[in-house]
């Protein structure tokens, strides 16, 4: 295992760890693999690295030291370690790794900083104290197609407060007209930012690939955020007149410059 | 004489008896309203009998259409599906509390009303559905106060106040027929004006203050005014009548919804 | 090449071929045909049109069809549109128009009107029976300009090419200057000066309505340029 070079990552949400890592996965001279830990077998950094990233191989995170064993030589292995994740834990301190960690520079000291070998400055958000700890709602919207103005309305009720308070939002989105957008908002950073993700379009009935949502923050009301994300969703109907209009007009773009008042 | 033009209240009591105290200090002659007294809102038959009390001349908004003729304002009205499943909460509410007389009030709510060169309209003299905004193209704009007859249009339907003067405009027409020799034809257009009245109940600027605008027939100065007034006891009112909590949140902060405003010339066809 | 395009046909089958034998003759080649509205009416065989615009002869142009005034009192007739029992047409044509346009239209064939286009956007040009507004919008070279001018700034094209008035005419709107002045509650705005360039509306003619003697336009994309054409027919 001497060739392989394990990077652990850590620090609160929010700080930047993702996007810290991601500027390593699009070189591809190593073989590259992720894992991210307690965060189960989907969330959406990982369908997010999956989509954008499409060579980076995702470990599922039981059984890691047997997986760890049958590693190619020169693997490059990041393990991105979530906020909620006991930085002391036997797992953790078995492993051979770099330690980085992610923080705003305005915090001095941390459990972070304890931990780590190297410090990164990330994003400049505000850390929660340990003793008040946010909580983490997520749900899976697989399937689910979204109104694209229902779901700004969403995400701008959601993140100025209007179902808790809420210090960090990001998921992957489904639109009708076939895209998938991943949107990050981070307490303090400035507006919600919509990435389109560089996927094939889904013009064929509900898609059948990831797409979530994760939430973190305090008093979250998590009912009314289900409902409310569930009342921008599109229905059956609905989601297959927006994909034939789509499908027409990619046709007729590629045609003809025409268009039918309907 | 000084008009005060009041608009969409939405069934919000305490933000009009604010504005209505304004009008007083401001020492206004006439009080003129241009419709949406119910909708979204907790108290929609105070507000209505507050207007009738003062006998203040009103026209037809489209919430106070949908509650006499039904809900049938088809779904292109709404910015998003979010906003359509709301209003549809909100209109069944409301259906569901005001009294038979104020229904019956509603119904005889005129579209427009006139007093000499001014004319007032909830949305558009075209529907009350039309949005007039301050981004609208100027010729279509004039296109609106010039099939009125008049030289000011007081409209609403926005939520957020503005004035439009609209000036030395000229316009050539060039018409060729068989068989006619062409005909060329200019017009000129003198100052035409288009005053938005904001909104009284559900303020759409960014703030949770109310919005309305007072007009002085002999000057033709406007002057936008905006009343902050004790919102929190509207959106406790809102809680406690067992209206969506988001009603109460988006009004404290002078964000709600208001219908699809992206394209401003659809007319629905229903 | 070129487009024909065709208003007002009204049932007068007659009178529709004389104007696709006119097309034929056109030395510059018509590619395109379109019908803006109106194949039925009371001027004739409905049914015999319909089925003569639903059935091309072989070498003979697709037309492109949309909906016009009395498609829609077809649909009111027969209960599918919002407002049901045509009182427009009730209020021009009195209860005979009623009955014969009832009679002359099958249920399938109003089903195939209903399955039209309201208009078409082709190049810069909008081409629809009355206006964006409202298939009644009747527009003439006697509509206020400022009229004019809103229906070409709705349709969101150069050239609006109606046919509700059954008017031949080409009519140049030069919206030259406007200044625009808007204040919010956030203070008085920079004026904005809203002149355009100038569009036109041109009314295609009708078909069938006077007997005896039919009108259509002709455009040419390439040139920019409108053609009335009569035709006389017995």
């Amino acid at each position: 295992m001497d060739s392989i070079t394990l990077t652990a990552i850590a620090g609160p949400s929010g700080s930047g760890k993702t996007t810290w890592m991601s500027q390593f996965l699009s070189n591809r001279d190593r073989p590259l693999f992720y894992c991210c830990p307690g965060m189960g077998a989907a969330s959406v950094d990982l369908a997010r690295i999956a989509y954008c990233f499409p060579w980076v191989h995702l470990l599922p995170e039981e059984q890691t030291p047997q997986i760890f064993a049958k590693l190619p030589d020169r693997a490059l292995v990041y393990l991105e370690l979530g906020f909620h994740l006991d930085l002391t834990a036997p797992l953790l301190a078995s492993l051979p790794c770099h330690r980085v960690a992610v923080v705003p520079s305005g915090l001095q000291t941390s459990p972070w900083h304890d931990w780590a070998d190297e410090v990164i400055f990330g994003n400049d958000i505000a850390t929660p104290t340990p003793d008040n700890l946010p909580e983490l709602w997520r749900s899976p919207l697989t399937g689910q197609v979204f109104d694209a103005p229902s779901l700004d309305e969403i995400a701008i009720e959601l993140t100025e407060g209007a179902y808790g308070q809420v210090q960090r939002v990001k998921g992957i989105f489904e639109l009708p007209d076939g895209r998938a957008f991943h949107v990050d908002f981070v307490k303090g950073l400035p507006g919600i930012e919509y990435t389109e993700l560089g996927i094939p379009r889904w013009l064929e009935g509900r898609p059948d690939r990831f797409s979530g949502i994760e939430v973190v923050g305090w008093n979250l009301e998590k009912k009314t955020i289900a409902q409310t994300l569930l009342a921008g969703c599109l229905s059956d109907g609905a989601i297959a007149q927006y994909q034939e209009q789509y499908k027409s007009l990619m046709k007729s773009e590629t045609n003809q410059e025409e268009s039918i008042l309907t | 004489m000084k008009l005060a033009v009041i608009s969409c209240i939405h069934g919000n009591y305490e933000a009009l008896n604010a504005v209505l105290s304004d009008i007083d200090d401001r020492k206004a002659d006439q009080i003129y309203c241009l419709g949406d007294l119910v909708g979204y809102g907790p108290h929609p038959n105070a507000v209505v009998e507050m207007i009738r009390s003062l006998d203040i001349p009103t026209c037809q908004g489209c919430w106070d259409e949908d509650i006499v003729e039904g809900l049938n304002a088809c779904e292109c009205s709404y910015p998003s599906q979010l906003a359509e499943q709301r209003g549809r909460v909100a209109h069944e509410w409301t259906n569901n509390t005001i009294h038979p007389e104020v229904r019956e009030y509603l119904a005889t709510l005129p579209m427009t009303l006139r007093l000499d060169n001014l004319c007032f309209v909830h949305g558009s003299p075209n529907s009350q559905h039309e949005y007039l905004l301050p981004s609208m193209d100027g010729f279509a704009a004039l296109e609106r106060i010039l099939s009125t007859d008049a030289d000011v249009l007081f409209c609403g339907h926005t939520h957020v106040p503005y004035v439009r003067n609209l000036e030395d405009g000229t316009l050539t027409v060039r018409v060729q027929q068989p068989g006619k020799d062409e005909l060329e034809t200019q017009f000129e257009t003198p100052l035409k004006q288009i005053v938005n009245a904001g909104s009284v109940g559900e303020p759409r600027h960014g703030r949770p203050n109310a919005t309305y605008v007072l007009y002085d027939t002999d000057t033709a100065q406007v002057e936008l005014r905006e009343v902050p007034y004790d919102y929190e006891l509207t959106c406790a009112a809102i809680i406690a009548k067992g209206l969506p909590p988001i009603f109460a949140w988006r009004l404290a902060r002078g964000m709600e919804f208001a219908e699809r405003a992206d394209d401003p010339s659809h007319v629905c066809q229903r | 090449m070129q487009w024909a395009i065709l208003s007002g046909i009204e049932g007068n089958l007659a009178a529709y071929e004389a104007v696709l034998q006119d097309i034929r003759r056109q030395r510059n080649p018509v590619a395109d045909l379109y019908i803006i509205g109106d194949v039925v009416g009371l001027k004739g065989d409905n049914e015999a049109t319909i089925e003569r615009v639903r059935s091309p002869r072989s070498g003979e142009l697709e037309p492109q069809v949309c909906i016009g005034w009395w498609e829609e009192q077809c649909f009111s007739l027969h209960g599918l549109s919002g407002l049901p029992d045509a009182p427009e047409l009730m209020a021009q044509f009195g209860g005979d128009g009623v009955k014969h346009l009832w009679k002359s239209v099958s249920r399938e064939s109003v089903g195939w009107l209903r399955s039209l286009h309201f208009g078409f956007h082709e190049l810069d040009c909008l081409l629809i029976h009355g206006s964006t507004v409202s298939y009644a919008d009747e527009l003439t070279p006697d509509t206020p300009a400022i009229q004019l001018c809103d229906r070409l700034i709705r349709a969101d094209a150069n050239t609006l090419f109606c046919g509700r008035s059954g008017l031949t005419f080409e009519c140049w709107v030069t919206p030259g200057k406007l200044r625009s002045t808007v204040t919010t509650l956030d203070g008085k705005q920079e004026p904005q000066e809203q002149g355009k360039t100038p569009r036109r509306v041109v009314g295609v003619g009708s078909v069938g309505r006077i007997p005896g003697q039919a009108t259509y336009t002709l455009y040419n994309p390439g040139s920019d340029r409108v053609t009335f054409n009569t035709v006389s027919y017995s």
